[in-house]
């Protein structure tokens, strides 16, 4: 391991970067302009290349700096560009009334980040550079499905499901050894890439067939 | 403490006392045709007994005579295994310095309050039962058996429905009685069943039954017995106490009888039962949880600082809502109730102890002292506040702010009175509120550090919950002090109102001036409190909670933090030399000069203008709708236009969910599964015979 | 008791100048940042200064109250300050209390400022009365778990302590904790300072009013008294949020050069705040009455997850 900086320096690093994470995934949930939300989606996405970063430095792993580069091309700069695209496009800049009150979904939300605390407790012993992480990685994947349960735009529920796949690849990046091998990283990278490419079709789909993105418009679609 | 003082013996005085209540309430009856004899003869004893009960407490506790009390035998022994004997130990002392206190400022206020009742109603059964009243109370926290103590709880709660209906000609006053001695007796019934299981634990162990065994000291000695600590009966005991004592005090959710019974009594009565006896309740509770039951389990402490919590936040959100006066102060007693309880609940959890724990006996003391303090904090400020409103209602004859306003400059002393009760309850320095709030967060502060489970989280969300608590109580009281007292009459009842009879402002000036000594001195009387906490947790800590020669109030350590009110009114009132400077340098050539407000170019501004009540609590409406679903209607009538109407009504409902989800179905049930029992009264002799065949073959099976 | 006369006189004169100070920068910091020339710094010396000059107009529906208002938010306001540090580790008033004193304080101060309100019969004040504890009372719990979780990590209340603790070594800044306590507590103080995106400070209109509508009915040196507390309110609360979390350069002894030194670091961090005041004052908008809840809400919960890491975070 490389230690011109020790090592306590890279692990608050990593568990401030990961704090940054978690208080950016709370805004998400309380926040209605689908532009910003796209912006902030972006700045965790660089938040977690940047913790990919630290850990590559650490374990002088170039295949981990790799991810970290795939992670801020695709994930701060390609795929905020595209759905910025699309949002513009679509024209419609805000999101309706989630199902939850902005204050109840906070609620939930704190409620159900003590809940990945208190899953990862057991883990928080082992000795490795991000070992708290598994806590903010729980609470990113919790938080990023009831994100796509409290909202009804299509655009943000794509966004939710990038926000859990930020928290899986956190939970990769900080905690297993040397992170993983670049082939499974690679494969998951593109077929997030792919996903959301056919789901930005697909809003164009809906947005043509029912004149608006309300997911909620789609149970029409029964026999 | 000179000589003279030393040698008077607290109980004998207390007897003396007990005494004057018994006079004040014969001569009550007797005297009942001459309304003003009546009223000066009881009143008049009822003050004296107070003054010398209140005596009797403070040297009990001072002089250290509460360590090693007195068993008085008060009549002898008519029926066997009953005895009525009574001692002042620390616990009944504290609680007899809160009913005598109360009960001395109350009858002062009395005797010119029961004048408004002259000509009206009879004001010698008010006095009869105001008497009793005081007599059974103070013979509840004195009691030393639990027979004794169950009969004196009975006196206590039927003199107390005797009192709340007195004005029975209303039927609301009717059925809010009704209901505060429904809820009284199922009360009663679950500290019956508490009491028997310690009795038959108590026998068990001591191998008799007799009068010995439901003695207090008996189920004291059962906290030593190993077996006892382990059995199951124990937590059974626990939640009927709890439950049997909770609906004494009033927590949420067995609190409905509450803002229904204070309201509708008159204003003496209604301040003694919110100062003293729902703190009845807590004694019990007190008595119970810290005296009988011996090492609590954690889930305990955990119960009851929760229900603290629950009752707190949600007593104030619903009186935030209301716009009577009293209504509103009944509620805030509630809340008060939830945050002695916090102190309670907290203390439990730090004197839990087993294999892995060790007990916290400083942090207990700590929040036990802080429960306490807040308990009689409440006594001295809710009474304050229930007289100023009584002293309102006298004076406009209406409960309902919406018709008040303007007061303080009619009634100026009242209203210095009810601000100086309105800043004490909403815990603002240097009162005593403050004091009391500042011990029960230094308690949850140090709290977190005593465990390493989740639980200690419960602690700083206490302290949040309590901070809210304390927020929106001040809300309340900017609300009702305003409304009330400020601004421009409502109407012309409050456009007439006179200033209140020198004896209702004494007996609110006793109040004032013990918030204030309660407030600025709480060193002093911290050591009132060390006999009590010696009793109940094992420790004295009042020389660990002062500091700087007894002017500073301090945690557990200096270190953890220190307050001193007496120091900051001090400082404060010497800063007033800036502003005086000030206006020396500056202003010496200004004038004032007094003039209509603004009013936006209309012709002047009218009463119909200015904030209401329902007005001024709609952002917090608004912000908790989920709890409180409001519904308004709205009706206008109009000429020509919408835009003119001629006429506009507005209504406007706030649920309370406790009675529509929780106790009207209970009761609708209750009444279905009794219309269907009635079947078994078939009206046939066979019937019955049979019934009663039945039976006698089931018992005889059973003894088999 | 060591309550040094001197440090009291020089702690006091230090918030009766400089608040005011704070204020003007605020809004002359605005006013550059929207492209205006904007009032002087200095500004509101002058405006203090005139409102003791002038004659004063009293409503005639006021009682006692109204007068008694001013002094008291002028005394609490100083109280408070007198008992945080600001130059000095070692705050004149500290033994007098902490934490709950100054939360306690600030409240008495805000009870009779809100009696001041509804006092003159006039709509308006009761509006802003009523707006404005209803967000008080929102925005405790924020604060007191904000500061609680402090507190805690500390084992004090008192804040000498805490700036003490901060201090040492061991304490780490960027601890996500912190941070989080932080964020809460800047949030708070918008809200406690009537600052967008919770109150406008310069709105005319008097339906958009919530601090300001409890001013409308005062003159003279009540107005004085009354606006000279709210920045001397807002200069402590900015102190307390500088002093717990960037502990640095508070003068331990009363050698000039370390007090020197601290006025100088103290001046630089206040102002580096006010900064931040102004860019989140100027790039948002003011949130409707009924959105504040959300967003002090959520200051609700950034503090719980503050308190929530500094255990689970070690």
């Amino acid at each position: 391991m490389n230690n011109t900086l020790s090592i306590e320096v890279g692990s608050q690093i990593i568990m401030l970067l990961a704090a940054l994470m978690l208080v950016i995934q709370l805004l998400l949930v309380v926040q209605q302009m689908l532009l910003t939300n796209v912006r902030l989606f972006a700045l965790q996405s660089l938040m977690l290349s940047a913790i990919a970063t630290v850990v590559a430095y650490y374990y002088n792993a170039t295949h981990i700096y790799i991810v970290a580069v795939l992670t801020l091309v695709g994930k701060v700069i390609f795929l905020p560009w595209l759905l910025n695209r699309i949002v513009r496009r679509i024209n419609i800049v805000q999101e309706i009334e989630p199902l939850f009150s902005a204050p109840t979904s906070m609620l939930i939300c704190g409620g159900l980040t003590l809940l990945s605390y208190l899953v990862a407790r057991p883990f928080t012993t082992l000795h490795k550079l991000g070992n708290n992480t598994l806590a903010i990685a729980i609470a990113l994947l919790l938080t990023g499905f009831f994100l796509m349960i409290n909202r009804r735009k299509a655009i943000t529920q794509v966004l939710a499901l990038l926000t859990i796949e930020n928290g899986v690849m956190l939970a990769a990046v900080a905690l297993t050894t040397y992170g993983m091998p670049l082939v499974v990283e690679l494969g998951i990278f593109f077929d997030v890439m792919v996903a959301v490419m056919v789901l930005g079709i697909l809003v164009y789909r809906i947005r043509e067939t029912f004149a608006s993105m309300d997911t909620g418009k789609l149970d029409q679609l029964k026999g | 403490m000179d000589f003279s003082l030393t040698t008077i013996d607290p109980t004998s005085l207390l007897l003396l006392a007990m005494l004057g209540y018994v006079i004040g309430s014969v001569s009550g009856l007797v005297f009942c045709r001459w309304e003003r004899l009546a009223n000066f003869l009881s009143f008049g004893f009822a003050t004296m007994g107070g003054a010398c009960g209140t005596v009797a407490c403070v040297l009990s506790l001072a002089t250290g005579a509460s360590s090693a009390p007195v068993q008085v035998l008060l009549l002898p022994p008519l029926i066997p295994y009953v005895q009525f004997t009574m001692r002042m130990d620390a616990l009944g002392s504290f609680f007899g310095l809160i009913v005598s206190l109360l009960g001395f400022a109350l009858s002062l206020y009395s005797l010119g309050y029961a004048r408004g009742f002259f000509g009206r109603k009879n004001v010698g059964v008010l006095g009869l039962f105001f008497n009793l009243l005081i007599l059974a109370t103070t013979l509840v926290v004195m009691a030393d058996n639990a027979f004794f103590f169950l009969m004196a709880w009975e006196v206590m709660a039927l003199t107390a429905y005797c009192l709340v209906s007195f004005e029975h000609e209303k039927p609301e006053t009717r059925s809010a009685g009704v209901l505060f001695f429904v809820m009284s007796h199922i009360g009663t019934g679950c500290i019956m069943l508490g009491f028997l299981l310690l009795f038959q634990t108590a026998g068990k162990v001591s191998g008799n039954y007799g009068p010995e065994t439901y003695s207090f000291a008996g189920f004291h000695a059962l906290t030593e017995n190993a077996n006892w600590l382990a059995s199951g009966s124990r937590n059974a005991a626990f939640l009927l106490f709890l439950i049997g004592f909770g609906i004494k005090a009033g927590i949420v959710p067995l609190h409905t009888w509450l803002p229904a019974a204070h309201p509708v009594a008159p204003s003496n009565v209604s301040a003694f039962m919110s100062g003293v006896l729902i703190k009845m309740g807590i004694y019990g509770m007190t008595r119970v949880f810290f005296d009988f039951l011996g090492n609590p389990p954690m889930w305990w402490g955990v119960t009851v600082l929760t229900i603290g919590t629950v009752s707190a936040v949600l007593g104030v959100l619903y009186a935030l809502m209301q716009h009577d006066l009293k209504r509103l102060l009944a509620y805030h007693s509630i809340e008060n109730i939830g945050i002695i309880l916090m102190g309670f609940g907290a203390s439990l959890m730090f004197l839990h102890h087993d294999d892995l724990h060790a007990s916290h006996p400083l942090l207990a003391s700590l929040a036990l002292i802080a429960g306490l303090y807040h308990t009689i904090n409440h006594a001295v400020f809710k009474g304050l506040l229930f007289l100023g409103a009584g002293a309102v209602l006298h004076a406009t004859h209406t409960r309902d702010m919406e018709h008040m306003g303007g007061l303080a400059k009619r009634m100026p002393q009242t209203a210095f009175c009810f601000l100086i009760g309105a800043v004490a309850i909403s815990a603002l320095p240097p009162l005593n509120g403050f004091v009391s709030e500042w011990l029960t967060y230094q308690s949850l502060l140090q709290g977190f550090g005593t465990t390493d489970s989740l639980l200690r989280l419960m602690f700083p969300i206490g302290g949040a919950l309590l901070a809210l608590t304390s927020a929106l109580a001040a809300a309340c009281f900017v609300k009702a002090f305003g409304i009330t007292f400020l601004a421009q009459p409502r109407s012309e009842a409050a456009a007439k109102a006179h200033e209140a009879s020198p004896t209702m402002l004494m007996g609110q000036g006793v109040l004032v001036a013990a918030c204030v000594f309660l407030g600025l001195c709480p060193t002093l009387f911290l050591k009132v409190l060390d006999p009590l906490t010696q009793q109940l947790t094992g420790l004295q800590i009042s020389q660990q909670l002062t500091t700087a020669n007894g002017l500073v109030l301090s945690g557990v350590n200096q270190a953890g933090g220190t307050v001193s009110t007496l120091g900051i009114a001090l400082f404060g009132i010497g800063l007033l030399s800036i502003p005086l400077g000030l206006w020396l340098v500056f202003g010496l050539k200004t004038k004032t000069r007094i003039a209509p407000t603004w009013d936006c170019g209309l012709q002047g501004l009218t009463p119909r203008m200015e904030y209401t009540a329902t007005g001024f609590s709609k952002p917090i409406r608004m912000i908790f709708k989920a709890l409180f679903r409001p519904r308004r209607e709205v009706q206008r009538d109009y000429d020509f236009s919408p835009y003119f109407t001629t006429t506009l009504r507005f209504e406007a409902h706030v649920e309370e969910i406790f009675e529509t989800r929780i106790y009207r179905p209970l009761n609708r049930w209750v009444l279905w599964a009794s219309r269907r029992m009635r079947a078994l009264q078939a009206g046939s002799l066979q019937a019955y015979l049979i019934y009663i065949f039945i039976t006698l073959l089931l018992l005889l099976i059973f003894a088999l | 008791m060591n309550l040094d006369v001197l440090s009291i006189g020089l702690q006091t004169a230090l918030l009766l100048l400089l608040a005011p100070l704070i204020t003007g920068c605020i809004r002359n910091w605005k006013a550059k940042l929207q492209n205006r020339r904007g009032p002087r710094v200095w500004q509101p010396y002058f405006d203090l200064i005139k409102f003791l000059r002038k004659d004063m107009v009293i409503s005639e529906h006021a009682s006692w109250v109204f007068s008694a208002a001013p002094y008291i938010v002028f005394i609490t306001a100083l109280l408070v300050g007198l008992m945080v540090p600001m130059v000095t580790v070692q705050a004149p008033l500290s033994l007098f209390g902490g934490v709950l004193a100054v939360v306690g304080l600030l409240a008495l101060g805000r009870f009779f400022m809100a009696l001041g309100g509804l006092d003159p019969a006039s709509t308006f004040g009761g509006m802003g009365s009523s707006r404005e504890m209803t967000i008080a009372a929102i925005a405790e719990p924020a604060l007191m778990l904000a500061i609680f979780t402090v507190a805690i990590t500390v084992g004090s209340t008192d804040f000498s302590h805490i700036v003490a603790t901060a201090q040492q070594p061991g304490w780490n800044l960027f601890n996500p904790a912190h941070l989080m306590a932080f964020a809460a507590l800047f949030v708070v103080l918008l809200a406690e300072t009537g600052r967008i995106p919770i109150d406008n400070p310069s709105t005319h209109l008097e339906l958009t009013m919530i601090h300001e509508a409890m001013l409308l009915e005062y003159s003279g040196r009540y107005l004085a008294l009354m606006e000279w507390g709210a920045s001397i309110k807002q200069l402590v609360l900015m102190t307390i949020l500088v002093n717990i979390f960037l502990p640095t350069g508070l003068a331990a002894d009363w050698s000039a050069t370390s007090l020197g030194l601290g006025m100088a670091v103290f001046l630089g961090k206040i102002l580096l705040l006010s900064a931040a005041v102004v860019l989140v004052e100027t790039a948002n908008a003011k949130l409707r009455l009924f959105r504040v809840p959300d967003l002090l809400s959520a200051a609700f919960v950034l503090a719980a997850m503050a308190l929530l890491s500094t255990f689970l975070f070690h």
